[in-house]
């Protein structure tokens, strides 16, 4: 047996309180670690237990353990690199996309539902049309910047997967309920606007995050954990199926016009199957484009260009969360509105 | 800063000032005439009719100042955020019915100046502009 001995290693690529217990376990499983402890604020490790070779060695055979979920251990402390070159790629990407989705406003897409009458095809039809329309700027804005997140700490599949399973199970039950007691869950426009600027809000410091650039988002993170972290960010960890669903759940409520259309819709056929159906197919309609921002935040995460991705869904996101709460304020007439859509 | 930093940072102003161009409240992007079109007089009774689907049209309307107004806002198959029609300035908000007429009294005290209204999310827009 050798003997116990300590090492301090630098950690890159960490950057929430998750991520700190998701090492510490990564490191625990090893039968001849004793004591694995992550400090967060000076981004190091602790290890003590029983190692053979080098401290380089020691860092290289801690580092296979936690690289598939990016993060890396090294004796020398590395500088931050914030990765400014990536801009180059990352700032036309994410205006030319941002630009794509103004044209597709442009384009008319609501003349394709004629009528009122709401069949499950043409609850589905809205479902995709509103999941490439302004509805995106919300939900899929919130989907991109959580699922980014997510895979960029380590999260797996199940993650987003288990967000959808949410949304809709929750549209629904929630729906049935709407049908049901013929009441819709539609909030005051006060509601509205804190809600929508609550989410504009998360979507700016989560956008920051992603950009991967400032300092002092990390003191955001710090205050955020015990509210989201738990909540949102632990959602990658094996242990948490919980959190992600009911977010997924919580879509319901989210101020998209067309999802609470659907909601009033819902409300007016007073009955619970005919009212869930409606809004689980609506919620299906927006499957495709959400399950293509979730997985593919994911996959791409894991790419050597993984860099641009990110700082290109950070602007996007940023530039959404800065219109919604522009939006927001200009509902309630605090300022004039500065956009049309 | 080298050729490829300076096109990327010229790319993205020029798709940045476009999209500012598209979403202003001011521009004709969207295919609105260029002159405000102007309210109606229907049996002595000023009207303003504005249909909403995925945005408003006409989205700038003049109006006569101190007259008692109707806004007729239409729907027709609407369901998207332009059927949550909020007026700040009113303390109006409703969600209309997905095809129908919602009629909205405007009283001669509130017939001033520039009345804006917006999509209960803040995305589409339209004013009447009292004169």
């Amino acid at each position: 047996m050798n003997e116990k001995t300590s090492y301090e290693f630098h950690v890159q690529g960490m950057h929430c309180k998750a991520c700190t217990l998701l090492i510490e376990e990564a490191f625990k499983e090893l039968p001849h670690v004793e004591e694995a402890h992550v400090s967060l604020a000076e981004h190091r490790v602790h290890v003590t237990g029983a190692f053979t070779g080098t401290p380089e060695e020691v860092a290289a055979e801690l580092t296979e353990l936690i690289q598939s979920h990016g993060y890396t251990l090294s004796v020398e402390q590395q500088v931050h690199q914030a990765g400014w070159g990536d801009f180059v790629y990352a700032l036309p990407i994410a205006f030319a996309l941002i630009a794509a989705l103004l044209l597709l406003q442009k384009a008319g897409l609501t003349s394709f539902i004629t009528g009122s009458d709401v069949s499950y095809g043409t609850a589905f039809l809205i479902g995709l049309i509103a999941s490439v329309s302004s509805c995106l700027a919300i939900v899929g804005g919130l989907v991109l910047s959580l699922s980014a997140e997510s895979a960029r700490e380590g999260g797996t599949w199940r993650t987003p997967t288990l967000f959808h399973v949410g949304r809709l199970g929750g549209f629904f039950i929630l729906g049935g309920v709407v049908g049901l007691i013929g009441n819709s869950f539609h909030l005051s426009l006060v509601a509205n606007v804190v809600l929508s600027s609550i989410v504009a809000l998360v979507m700016f410091i989560l956008g920051l995050n992603l950009l991967d650039v400032f300092r002092f988002t990390k003191r955001f993170q710090l205050t955020l954990p015990t509210v989201f972290s738990r909540l949102i960010m632990r959602g990658s960890r094996r242990d948490h199926y919980f959190a992600p669903a009911l977010i997924g759940v919580g879509t319901f409520f989210l101020p998209c016009g067309f999802t609470q259309s659907m909601q009033l819709y819902a409300l007016s056929t007073g009955s619970f199957m005919q009212g869930a159906l409606t809004m689980t197919v609506f919620a299906l309609g927006t499957l495709p484009v959400l399950a293509l921002l979730s997985f593919g935040a994911l996959t791409i995460a894991h790419k050597p260009w993984k860099g641009v991705f990110f700082k290109t869904a950070g602007i996007i996101v940023i530039t959404l969360a800065i219109v919604n709460g522009a939006n927001a304020l200009a509902t309630v007439g605090i300022i004039n509105p500065l956009f049309n859509f | 800063m080298d050729t490829k930093t300076l096109i990327s940072l010229a790319v993205s102003a020029v798709l940045i000032g476009w999209a500012f161009w598209v979403v202003s409240p001011q521009s004709n992007a969207g295919g609105d005439t260029p002159v405000a079109p102007t309210a109606i007089i229907v049996d002595g009774k000023q009207v303003v009719d504005i249909t909403a689907k995925g945005g408003y049209s006409p989205r700038v309307v003049v109006a006569k100042a101190g007259v008692p107004t109707l806004l007729r806002v239409r729907t027709n198959g609407t369901f998207d955020c332009s059927a949550s029609v909020v007026i700040p300035k009113l303390s109006y908000q409703k969600f209309l019915q997905p095809s129908a007429v919602e009629e909205i009294p405007i009283s001669a005290e509130q017939a001033q100046g520039t009345l804006q209204g917006l999509c209960s999310m803040g995305m589409y827009n339209f004013q009447i502009k009292f004169q």
